[in-house]
């Protein structure tokens, strides 16, 4: 019996609009079903055991708890009939809990009626007391007293159960009835329940339309009641809904109310609300209450009730649509009547809400509903199909709210859309294109063949305010992704306050960095300064910044960029906690343990799968970019051990991997790119070409061509620099041909390659330009000319310290006193190196975050070791830091020295530390002689 | 060639009238049809009071004598504006034009003011007409006029905005009368204004400094001195920025100049590294040259980007300026081009070669033998060039630059017992 009612609710309903919850329902009705039938059995069992004259019960702990609830009542009883209000006091509380046990038990938002029949019974005895006052007066101090608290308790307690009560009232036959067995059938209580629902119903519905019958059977016991307060349209007046609905609201939040309830006694009222005001008032505590319906911060809003909450909020568009004179606000507190105002009310109508955060809000349910499911089911997938329904609600938000001229709250809502949109490679946002297409071709398919419910429930009880859908259910993607985003990015970076401004710069350079547009890309880093202010932002956003910056390594190494690709990455990986500054995943640190709440922050902060970059692709990117650039490095020093390091991570590397007795076959990244590193140090760049190409990370890259054909250009001269760097000094001439032959160049490239490096002095030979040869210059010092350099290197410190420590002591001399030969040396040094330590600022964002800023300074310190550096960099780092704004103070120059520094700067300090301390303006002089003099 | 003109990037810059110098330029060296050109000088017209210019011009695009109806009806509203500006401004122009009244002026604005307004009833109402009608004249194209005029209002104006627009108006009349003197007076002003100015967001200020480089543009390269104030105002850090941010098609006169300014070494190695950023926004064949050899060393292709910047030179107002001699013209600019050119190229040649031979320096060098003989013999007479000439062979062979350890060790610690006595010496001092 029980199972024809559910089920009746099932099967018909299924295809009902407002049939979201009914599978919760349903799965609900499973349990008490399988409960029910479980006790049923018990008890025929029983039954059984019952002819046997012995009475054995087994009991589950359901039947446990209601028997204990049952005795409770006695005891109430009995107390009532001696009048002691004390004990009946406590026998109340004891109930109330009891209560609260069986609800767990149970797992039914149902109170048992054993409960509300107590309850009605305890009030009928509460109102005789009160009235018999004589007998109040006999009673002893305390009883009266606690017939008052009692009084008071009762009443706020009952006033939760109002309905079940007044429905008990109106029901005494079943009250009656179960009068007798209670006692005996205690453990059938709960099965009775039902059953007596399931009686009753029919004869509820009879009189009513047939039509109505589905959708009313639906509805639970408080919205049947409802039902009835509204059963004849015509009685039906904005107070008594306004009052209904106020009811409702109140008891929101409220213990013991079920908050899927709520959802569906306020979706019932939106139905019935007079004026198209008071449906979007109501509409607007339909999607608060949705909101609610999960708890806590871990767990994110169902999947249907997300999915209900984008409809209800698309209704709340269509009638401000239609209804041009209602506003919005959530500033000031609308009258109380505002509502009444009809739809032919020509003034303008407040109504409390704020649709920017409601979206938002909607799009943290989102996100969070993508952090938590395994991205590896097709749940996942299934979920992220939801992407074009979000995407078409924050569209027709964000245009209402332009339309409305709150372009604030406009900028906001296109940030959400911009963060939808901008990791997606354009192949992606073509697909997503295509998928919001097939939905709403599905969707219309759905709603014809869901027609025929729809019409049911229209006719059962025509909503008095009908809205036609006036937003576009589909949403308009512009062709390109890139016109999308320009077209939102404007409009934010014009509207937007400081951290939305930001947010979708960093969206921007992102998706610039996709679109393989580096040097826009890279502009925008600089223009906006981002990487000074980005450590006092909020975590998200930070992460972002990295994301971004890596994305922009990627992309420069896409590029060819070497230098840049490094400079954008090696900061990620200094600390060796890629993932966790990336969020894609926790890295576990040896040092210190996180706490759990640690651990649930930054859970809370991880991207969803579809988001990541990939890891192995990034360390692999980086590796490289460090080996092309480290491993000729370490040609050109290596006979000076404190050289600059240019990547300190692949050092440390490649001696672990020296330290290894046998060297198997590389099996990571890491082993690919350390066995490629040996080649390229030998010179052999066919091997460490192939080795980096057997990564399968390649296939990953779009024009995978195209990079790896880059990546053995790459490879092809780092390791003619490097072969010439070793083995230069077994050389006294070198044809060109055969240089290029070695190393598959094209002499031009070759010749290029090698007049840069004399240029730069890092190779001390010159051309012979009839012989095309190349000519080494026997320049390396001897071992004590060598010494006798670091000697006046020294000297030189010590004169440089001694002078600053005058100058703090009496002020005044210092670099005065410097000649000014000297002097001008020096600037290109200190350009040089404020190159360096700028770009060093400029990557440090991560580090600093994370508050272990101790490598930074300490490599700054470093530097300042140089020969009276200190002073100029300092000068320099500050006046090309003081200009510019927001938008324009473009720093070029120190991208500039940034993007040479590090080059730059190895071939400075290196001719400075052989001696020679001429760098290239002292050798252009000899040209110019005359003309200076 | 004319996918390396640059004028349509220039003009939004400029003011209406600047453009027509440019336009003119173009008509003469015929990269476009000639009724093209007139075409645009007639829009270009449409929004300023010459009229009658606007009717000859359409005149001789059409070939007719008939103009149209609202030219007519144009010139006859201009006119009359004209009249009524002047009887405004009619007051305070006789006072200015009476010579001894003028005298009574002083230093102190304010006192001007006030003397004014007591003694000849000129309030603010007729300065502002003088404005109005020294504006009006700027339209008309009665440049030296306005000039004056705008003169004598900034004298007596108080309000900054007005009197910075003011400036605008009077370098613009200076630049088209060709007072390179008194403009390079008024674009210092200018400058000043503007980098000293609180704009209200740094987007105008940019914009300012990019009006006020392209506008210089008539100065530097008229200008005797021109090509070294260029390097000064263009290679300053905010100007430089500017540049870059919004008008990197700028870089190519800051190239030229810095080519043919051969004392700007050290900004100059700066300015290389600007060039090879900005590649992908502005390529041009003297940023290429520059590229070329100092990024590239890729001599063969600065030679052939050589040539391109001769054409680009040629077909530039502003470095295109030809200079008639007698019956012979000739654009001086470019021959200081291709001499510098020429040098650069030989210069990081000589650096990374020992011996080079001469016919293949002659080729690169765009000379025949005898001439680049000629040349590397003045070169090492002049003692520019450490290098001697093995004749027997045809090479050149350089002087190994290598200086002595023992020098560099020298040169190492000479300074350092000075600065050391002085440290002393500093410290006695201050113990005393």
């Amino acid at each position: 019996m029980a199972s024809k009612f559910w089920n009746q609710g099932g099967d018909s309903e299924t295809e009902e609009e407002e049939s979201d919850y009914e599978q919760e329902d349903n799965g609900i009705a499973a349990a008490e079903e399988d409960k029910a039938g479980g006790s049923r059995y018990l008890h025929s069992e029983s039954d059984s055991d019952d002819s046997d004259g012995e009475k054995r019960v087994v009991r589950s702990a359901k039947d446990k708890r209601f028997e204990e609830m049952s005795a409770t009542v006695d005891q109430m009883k009995n107390a009532m009939k001696i009048n002691d209000w004390v004990s009946l006091q406590e026998s109340f509380d004891k109930i109330n809990k009891q209560l609260e046990k069986v609800m767990r038990v149970t797992e039914s938002e149902k109170v048992p009626n054993l409960y509300i029949r107590a309850l009605v019974m305890l009030e009928d005895f509460l109102n005789q007391a009160m009235a018999n006052k004589e007998a109040k007066k006999k009673m002893s101090s305390s009883n009266a007293k606690a017939l008052n608290s009692m009084k008071q308790k009762l009443k706020k307690n009952n006033k939760q159960y109002e309905d079940l009560i007044n429905k008990s009232r109106e029901n005494p036959v079943s009250e009656g009835d179960d009068d007798d067995e209670e006692e005996e059938e205690d453990d059938d209580e709960f099965e009775d329940d039902v059953v007596q629902h399931e009686k009753k119903e029919p004869v509820e519905d009879e009189p009513k339309d047939d039509e109505k019958e589905d959708w009313v059977q639906q509805l639970n016991k408080k919205d049947r009641l409802m039902e009835k307060q509204f059963k004849d349209p015509s009685q039906i007046t904005w107070e008594t809904v306004d009052k209904k609905f106020k009811e409702i609201v109140a008891a929101r939040g409220r213990k013991g109310t079920g908050r899927i309830e709520l959802v569906e006694q306020l979706t019932f009222l939106t139905r019935v609300a007079k004026t198209p005001a008071q449906k979007l008032e109501i509409l607007f505590s339909v999607i608060s209450v949705q909101f609610d319906v999960n708890p806590g911060l871990s767990g994110h809003m169902p999947i249907n009730v997300w999915k209900k909450c984008v409809q209800n909020m698309l209704l709340v568009l269509d009638i401000l649509t239609q209804h041009q004179n209602i506003l919005v606000d959530d500033t000031v507190e609308p009258d109380e009547n505002e509502t009444q105002k009809g739809a032919d009310f020509k003034g303008t109508i407040r109504i409390w809400g704020n649709l920017a955060a409601f979206l938002e809000r909607i799009d943290v349910e989102f996100f969070k509903s993508l952090q938590c499911i395994d991205p590896h089911t097709r749940e996942y997938i299934e979920r992220l199909r939801d992407e074009p329904l979000f995407f078409v609600l924050a569209q027709n938000v964000q245009e209402y709210l332009e339309q409305i001229g709150d372009y604030k709250s406009a900028a906001k809502v296109a940030l959400r859309r911009v963060e939808l949109v901008y990791y997606k490679p354009q192949e992606v946002y073509d697909a997503m294109g295509k998928l919001a297409e097939q939905a709403e071709n599905e969707d219309s398919g759905e709603t014809e063949s869901g027609e025929e419910p729809k019409m049911d429930t229209s006719r059962a009880l025509p909503a008095f305010v009908v809205t036609p859908e006036l937003v576009s259910r589909k949403p308009t993607f512009p062709q390109n992704s890139r016109t999308l985003m320009d077209i939102l990015v404007s409009l934010i970076y014009k509207y937007g306050d400081e951290r939305t401004k930001a947010r979708a710069m960093l969206c921007d350079i992102y998706h610039h960095a996709i679109l393989d547009e580096f040097s826009t890309s890279r502009d925008l880093v600089l223009m906006s300064h981002l990487q000074d202010s980005v450590q006092h932002m909020d975590i998200s956003t930070q992460i972002l910044f990295n994301r971004a910056m890596a994305q922009l390594g990627l992309c420069a190494f896409r590029a060819g960029l070497i230098t840049e690709g490094h400079g954008c990455l090696s900061e990620l990986y200094l600390g060796g906690r890629v993932k966790e500054l990336l969020a894609q995943g926790v890295s576990q640190s040896r040092y210190h343990e996180k706490t759990p709440e640690q651990e649930r922050l930054e859970r809370r902060r991880q991207m969803p799968y579809h988001m990541h970059i990939n890891l192995e692709l990034l360390e692999a990117v980086h590796l490289i970019c460090a080996m092309l650039l480290e491993v000729p490095n370490m040609a050109a020093n290596s006979h000076d051990a404190r050289r600059k390091v240019i990547s300190k991570t692949l050092r440390r590397l490649l001696e672990v991997s020296e330290r290894q007795t046998f060297t198997g076959p590389p099996e990571n990244v890491r082993d690919h790119v350390m066995a490629a590193t040996r080649a390229l140090s030998k010179g052999d760049f066919q091997k460490a070409f192939d080795v980096i190409k057997s990564l399968d990370v390649w296939r990953l890259f779009r024009d995978r061509e195209n990079v790896l054909e880059m990546l053995r250009v790459k490879i092809k001269e780092e390791a003619l620099r490097t072969y010439l760097f070793t083995y230069s000094s077994s050389y006294d001439s070198l044809n060109l041909d055969q240089l290029a032959t070695m190393f598959d160049l094209s002499d031009a490239q070759t010749h290029s390659i090698v007049s840069k490096m004399m240029i730069t002095e890092e190779l001390h030979a010159s051309w012979d330009q009839p012989s095309r040869c190349m000519i080494f210059h026997d320049v390396e010092h001897t071992r004590l000319q060598a010494l006798a350099f670091q000697l006046t290197e020294k000297l030189s410190v010590l004169a440089e310290s001694n002078e600053r420590a005058t100058e703090a002591r009496i002020g005044g001399g210092g670099l005065d006193t410097l000649p000014p030969r000297r002097r001008d040396g020096q600037d290109y040094a200190a350009a040089a190196s404020a190159g360096g330590s700028k770009w060093q600022d400029n990557l440090s964002y991560s580090q600093g975050r994370l508050g272990s800023s101790g490598g930074r300074s300490g490599y700054n310190t470093g530097r300042a070791m140089g020969p009276g550096q200190t002073g100029y960099s300092r000068d320099r780092g500050g006046q090309s830091r003081g200009a510019g704004g927001y938008s324009t103070g473009y720093q070029s120059t120190r991208y500039q020295d940034t993007a040479y520094g590090g080059t730059g700067r190895s071939y400075q300090t290196g001719s400075i530390a052989r001696g020679s301390h001429m760098d290239g303006s002292t050798r252009m002089v000899s040209l110019n002689r005359g003309v200076r003099a | 060639m004319a996918n390396y003109d640059l004028t349509p990037r220039i003009a939004p810059n400029l003011d209406r009238h600047l453009v027509f110098p440019l336009l003119e330029f173009l008509q003469e060296r015929g990269l476009y049809p000639d009724e093209l050109i007139l075409k645009f000088k007639i829009e270009l017209l449409n929004n300023t009071n010459m009229v009658d210019y606007a009717m000859d011009i359409h005149k001789s695009l059409y070939h007719t004598e008939d103009v149209p109806q609202d030219m007519v009806e144009r010139r006859v509203e201009v006119v009359a504006r004209l009249k009524a500006l002047e009887e405004a401004a009619a007051p305070l122009i006789t006072f200015l034009q009476n010579a001894k009244a003028v005298q009574e002026l002083r230093a102190d604005q304010h006192y001007n003011l006030q003397m004014l307004s007591e003694r000849h009833q000129i309030g603010p109402e007729q300065i502002e007409a003088l404005y109005q009608y020294a504006k009006f004249q700027f339209e008309c194209g009665n440049y030296s006029g306005a000039s004056d005029y705008l003169y004598q209002y900034r004298a007596l104006c108080t309000d900054s905005e007005r009197s910075l627009s003011a400036l605008w108006g009077k370098l613009a009349a200076e630049i088209l009368m060709q007072n390179w003197d008194l403009a390079q007076e008024e674009l210092n002003q200018l400058k000043d204004i503007i980098d000293s100015k609180n704009f209200p967001t740094p987007l105008n200020q940019v914009q300012s400094r990019i009006w006020l480089m392209h506008w210089s543009l008539f100065i530097f390269f008229n200008h005797d001195n021109g090509r070294t104030q260029i390097i000064d105002l263009f290679n300053q850090d905010k100007y430089l920025n500017a540049i870059q941010t919004n008008a990197p098609h700028l870089l190519r006169y800051l190239a030229t100049a810095f080519i043919v300014n051969k004392r700007r070494r050290p900004q100059f190695k700066d300015f290389i590294k600007v060039v090879q950023q900005e590649q992908h926004s502005f390529e041009d064949p003297i940023t290429e040259f520059l590229a070329c050899v100092y990024v590239k060393y890729d001599f063969d292709g600065a030679q052939k980007k050589m040539k391109e910047c001769e054409e680009v030179i040629l077909n530039d107002p502003f470095l295109g300026k030809r200079v008639v001699e007698s019956n012979f013209s000739t654009v001086p600019l470019r021959d200081e081009f291709l001499e510098n050119a020429r040098l650069f190229i030989f210069e990081t040649y000589c650096r990374i070669h020992q011996r080079i031979d001469m016919g293949v320096l002659a080729e690169k060098l765009n000379l025949n033998y005898e001439e680049a003989e000629r040349w590397i013999v003045n070169l090492i007479r002049t003692s520019k060039l450490d290098a001697k000439i093995d004749s027997k062979t045809g090479t050149v062979i350089m002087e190994p630059t290598h200086p002595n350890v023992y020098e560099q060790l020298i040169d190492h610690t000479k300074a350092l017992s000075g600065r050391t006595y002085k440290l002393v010496s500093q410290l006695m001092e201050h113990a005393q």
